[in-house]
């Protein structure tokens, strides 16, 4: 019924991200916004009474493989993708950021988050690779 | 019947003044500026000792009218916080899928660095229908699920996140003890890590 209503804005959204900002990632409101539109008839059907938490969700999904829809089993994939890649970029920033922050921020406290925190707010003088770092963590 | 109305309380003074959002216009960088900066942590704000706190009053106040009912805690209310409405199956801890771009935006902000030294409480509070020891259990197990939630699917270490159920034990609307503004979940500051 709304398959191709799904599919459209799943696809129209994930254009949406990649294309609008230099992120090439997502987060979790997002993600879920996109598995909404793609997988939510097939969660109905399938994984109806199951929690949030755990990722049983996505677990009852991978069982139910062959019956889901192409558009879910595809969204599925890139949203993981895409998650991951954020994840890592978070993992990430302080190192890249390492010798920007040495310089911009001499006095703070020495704890990753007050570390990164002075980072953020010395947006405008920070080199490229730290800036790109910061876009894909989701945190600019 | 489905209520979508997010609550944004930023507890700044002792009159917090709550604006109410639509829910796609609440987003994670508002609920990153409501959770921070929490000044002192208050050291015995805690889901074992409020867990507590509520089972003993219950105990002690039993056929209590709740609309002549005090908080349980007047701390809660001055930590940095945020208030939003969490829907559920009904009876269940099960959450229903239109809250999960919520659960989304609070995992996306609990991931940003401004927050990362920090950790949170969740609290969960049903209306004062039912049964008052009931409504605290399934509010413990409803907030529970968030909790679960976070720490695994939305990858928050564990430790940064307690969770508690009030039950009907801190009525926002004491006045109107059953009305819909009761139930709610609030995401509170507690301390640091």
């Amino acid at each position: 019924m709304g398959k191709c209503i799904h599919s459209a804005l799943a696809f129209a959204i994930l254009v949406a991200f990649v294309v609008q900002s230099s992120a090439q990632t997502i987060g979790y409101a997002d993600a879920l916004d996109m598995l909404a539109a793609a997988c939510g008839a097939d969660v109905q059907k399938y994984c109806k009474n199951v929690n949030l938490g755990n990722n049983r969700i996505n677990n009852c999904l991978e069982q139910h493989q062959s019956n889901i829809s192409f558009e879910c089993k595809k969204t599925r994939a890139d949203v993981f993708t895409l998650l991951q890649k954020r994840a890592n970029a978070q993992a990430s920033v302080r190192g890249i950021c390492d010798a920007d922050i040495r310089s911009l921020c001499p006095g703070v406290v020495q704890e990753d988050g007050y570390l990164l925190e002075c980072g953020l707010k010395a947006w405008r003088s920070l080199g490229d690779k730290c800036r790109q770092a910061i876009t894909d963590a989701g945190w600019h | 019947m489905n209520h979508h109305r997010i609550f944004l309380v930023i507890a700044v003074t002792a009159f917090a003044l709550p604006q109410a959002l639509a829910q796609n216009q609440l987003n994670s960088g508002e609920i990153v500026d409501s959770l921070q900066a929490l000044e002192t942590a208050p050291g015995n704000v805690t889901a074992a000792v409020l867990r507590q706190q509520a089972l003993n009053r219950i105990k002690n106040h039993q056929g209590d009218d709740p609309r002549n009912r005090e908080p349980l805690s007047d701390q809660l209310n001055r930590l940095p916080q945020l208030t939003v409405e969490i829907n559920f199956n009904f009876d269940s801890a099960i959450i229903r899928p239109e809250s999960y771009r919520t659960l989304g935006l609070i995992a996306d902000a609990l991931h940003h660095p401004y927050l990362l030294g920090y950790k949170f409480l969740v609290v969960g509070h049903t209306d004062a229908s039912g049964k008052r020891e009931y409504n605290l259990n399934l509010s413990q197990k409803r907030a529970d699920a968030i909790r679960e939630a976070l720490v695994t699917t939305f990858r928050i270490e564990p430790r940064r996140v307690e969770a508690v159920g009030l039950g009907e034990e801190q009525l926002r609307d004491s006045a109107n003890p059953n009305s819909p503004e009761n139930r709610r979940v609030q995401l509170i500051t507690i301390g640091k890590l």
